[in-house]
C-alpha cells in the first residue's frame, strides 16, 4: 500500500511548511530578518507500464502508460529578498541598508560574515561592531572625544568635535552584493557565509554596483508579512489533515483485504 | 478461482492504482506547479476456451491534468508564472525538460535555475544569463528580461508538439518527444503557479475509491459463501 508512504511523505512536507512558518513568525521583529519559503518538488515516478508500450503486433502503443507518482520531497527553503520596511531609531549608529547589499562583518576566526542588521554598536576601543560584538569591515574607530558620528548615504563615517567645525572623515563602509544572494549560507545572529551557489562577493560603495544606499538613525524591520504567514500557516495544517484523511483511507482499504476469508 | 474472482481482483488492483495517484495528489498540494494525476480505467477483454469472453477492468492508463492553477504573490524577481498554455524550458542532466514551476534565481555563475540547479532556456534554447551587476530586472508578460531598460533575453514558453508524448518526471518536470514556442501564454513576474490539485474533488475521489474497494471485497466475500455453499450442498 504505497499510499501510506505518499500521504507520509505529504506530512512530512506539510510539517516543514509549518516549521518554516513557525520561524518567520519568530524572527517577525528581528532586525533586518528576510522571510523564508518551503518549495516542494513532486518524487519520482514508478513505471507500471512504459508510455509507448506496444499492446499488438500492428505495433499500436499505449498513448499515456501508467506512471504513478511516489509523493513529495522538499526542494528549497529559499529566501525572500524583499526590502523590510525601515524604522526610524535615531540611533547614531543605527544604519539600513535600502537596496540589496550586505555589510561585512569579520568574525573572530578571520572569516567574513555578511549581514543586514544595521544595529550597530561602539566598543570598549572605539571600533564600530555589530550588537554580537564583531568587527564591520573596513574596521572604523570612532575618537573617544568624538561629539557625534554622521553617515552618509554612500558609507562615508564622519566625526564631529567640539573644538572644530569641520567634521573629519573617518572611513568608508562598504557593500558588498552577491550574483545568488539567496544562496547564501544563514549561520544565525543574522550572519550569512559566502558559498559555493551564493557566488564571490562583490565589493562596491553604496549608491554605485545597485547595491542600494545607507540610511543614518533608521533600523530595517523583519519582511515577515503576519498575513502571509498566518495564511501559509493554515494552508499547511488544512494539507497536512488532507494527508492524514489518506492515510485513514488506506488503512481502511488495507483492513478490508486483511479481511478477507 | 473463477471468472468472478478474476473480474473482481482487477478492478481492485485498479482501485489500488487509483489511490496511490489520489495520495500523490494530495501530498504535492503545495507542490509548485505540480499537475493532478488521474488514473483511467479501461475495459479489459479475454477470449475463453470454452465460453463466451470475459470483460475486465483495468487501469492502464494515466491522465495529467493540465489546467490552470491559482497565482499566488510572492513578490521574488525571478518568481515566474505562466498564465494560458505552455511550460518554461529546463536544461537538465538528462536534457530538456520542461515545467511550470516558476521559482528561479540566478546562480553562482548569474545563469537562472531552478532549485535543483537545472538551466532555465531563453526563447532559442539557450540558458538564461543575468548579469551579477545588472541591478534591478524586470520582466514583462512575453518574458523579456531587461535590466536599466537593456533587454538581456526572453524566457521561452514551450509547448509539446504532440500532447500525447507529454510524459511526468519527478520534481515537477515533464519530457517531450518535440517542443514548439507556446502562443498566447503571459508571463507573471513575483508570483508562482500554485499546484492544481482541488482539495475537494480529491478527498471525494478517494472516498468512493475506498467505497468501492470496500463494494468489491463485499462481494468476494459473498462469492466465497457461495462457493462454500455449493461444496457443503454437493457433500451432503
Amino acid at each position: 500500500m504505497k499510499a501510506l508512504q505518499i500521504a507520509a511523505s505529504g506530512m512530512a512536507a506539510q510539517q516543514m511548511r509549518v516549521d518554516v512558518v513557525s520561524n518567520n513568525l519568530a524572527n517577525m521583529s528581528t532586525t533586518g530578518y528576510n522571510a523564508r519559503r518551503a518549495e516542494f518538488a513532486d518524487l519520482h515516478y514508478q513505471q507500471l507500464a512504459r508510455p509507448g508500450t506496444v499492446t499488438s503486433e500492428d505495433g499500436s502503443m499505449m498513448p499515456t502508460g501508467i506512471q504513478l507518482g511516489l509523493g513529495v520531497r522538499p526542494a528549497a527553503v529559499s529566501v525572500v529578498l524583499a526590502q523590510g520596511s525601515l524604522e526610524q531609531t535615531g540611533g547614531d549608529l543605527d544604519v539600513a541598508i535600502e537596496g540589496s547589499g550586505y555589510l561585512e562583518v569579520s568574525l573572530p576566526s578571520g572569516t567574513s560574515a555578511y549581514t543586514r542588521d544595521g544595529a550597530l554598536k561602539r566598543s570598549a576601543d572605539g571600533l564600530i561592531v555589530t550588537a554580537d560584538g564583531y568587527e564591520v569591515a573596513p574596521g572604523i574607530t570612532i575618537p573617544d572625544d568624538a561629539r557625534s558620528v554622521s553617515i552618509s548615504a554612500s558609507g562615508e563615517v564622519y566625526a564631529y568635535f567640539s573644538d572644530t567645525v569641520q567634521p573629519q572623515l573617518l572611513g568608508q563602509m562598504n557593500l558588498v552584493g552577491f550574483t545568488n544572494a539567496k544562496g547564501l549560507e544563514a549561520t544565525g545572529s543574522n550572519l550569512f557565509l559566502e558559498s559555493e551557489a551564493s557566488g564571490p562577493p562583490l565589493t562596491g560603495v553604496a549608491g554605485e554596483d545597485g547595491l542600494g544606499t545607507l540610511r543614518q538613525g533608521y533600523l530595517e524591520e523583519s519582511s515577515v508579512d503576519a498575513v502571509r504567514e498566518v495564511t501559509e500557516l493554515i494552508k499547511a495544517q488544512r494539507g497536512y489533515e488532507l494527508n492524514s484523511k489518506v492515510i485513514t483511507a488506506a488503512d481502511q482499504m488495507l483492513s478490508t483485504t486483511a479481511q478477507v476469508r | 478461482m473463477d471468472a468472478t474472482g478474476y473480474v473482481t481482483l482487477t478492478r481492485q488492483s485498479g482501485l489500488m492504482r487509483e489511490m496511490q495517484a489520489v495520495a500523490n495528489n494530495i501530498a504535492n498540494i503545495s507542490t509548485t506547479g505540480f499537475r493532478r494525476e488521474g488514473v483511467v480505467f479501461t475495459e479489459f477483454v479475454r477470449a475463453l476456451d470454452d465460453a463466451p469472453s470475459l470483460s475486465m477492468a483495468t487501469a492502464s492508463a494515466r491522465h495529467v491534468d493540465l489546467g490552470q492553477a491559482g497565482l499566488t504573490s510572492t513578490g521574488g524577481t525571478f518568481d515566474l508564472a505562466i498564465q494560458g498554455e505552455g511550460f518554461f524550458a529546463l536544461q537538465t542532466p538528462e536534457g530538456e525538460r520542461l515545467t511550470r514551476a516558476g521559482s528561479f534565481t540566478p546562480s553562482a555563475e548569474g545563469e537562472l535555475v531552478n532549485p535543483d540547479g537545472d538551466l532555465l532556456l531563453d526563447d532559442g534554447g539557450a540558458p538564461l544569463f543575468v548579469p551579477p551587476d545588472a541591478g534591478p530586472v524586470a520582466i514583462a508578460a512575453d518574458g523579456t528580461l531587461s535590466a536599466g531598460g537593456q533587454p538581456l533575453g526572453r524566457v521561452g514558453v514551450v509547448q509539446p508538439t504532440d500532447p500525447m508524448s507529454l510524459r511526468h518526471d519527478g520534481g515537477t518536470l515533464f519530457s517531450a518527444s518535440e517542443t514548439e514556442p507556446a502562443e498566447g501564454a503571459t508571463i507573471h513576474q513575483g508570483m508562482l503557479e500554485e499546484s492544481n490539485v482541488d482539495p475537494v474533488a480529491e478527498v471525494a475521489r478517494m472516498i468512493e475509491v475506498q467505497r468501492a474497494y470496500e463494494l468489491g471485497q463485499g462481494f468476494l466475500d459473498r462469492e466465497d459463501e457461495r462457493l462454500r455453499g455449493v461444496l457443503q450442498t454437493l457433500g451432503q
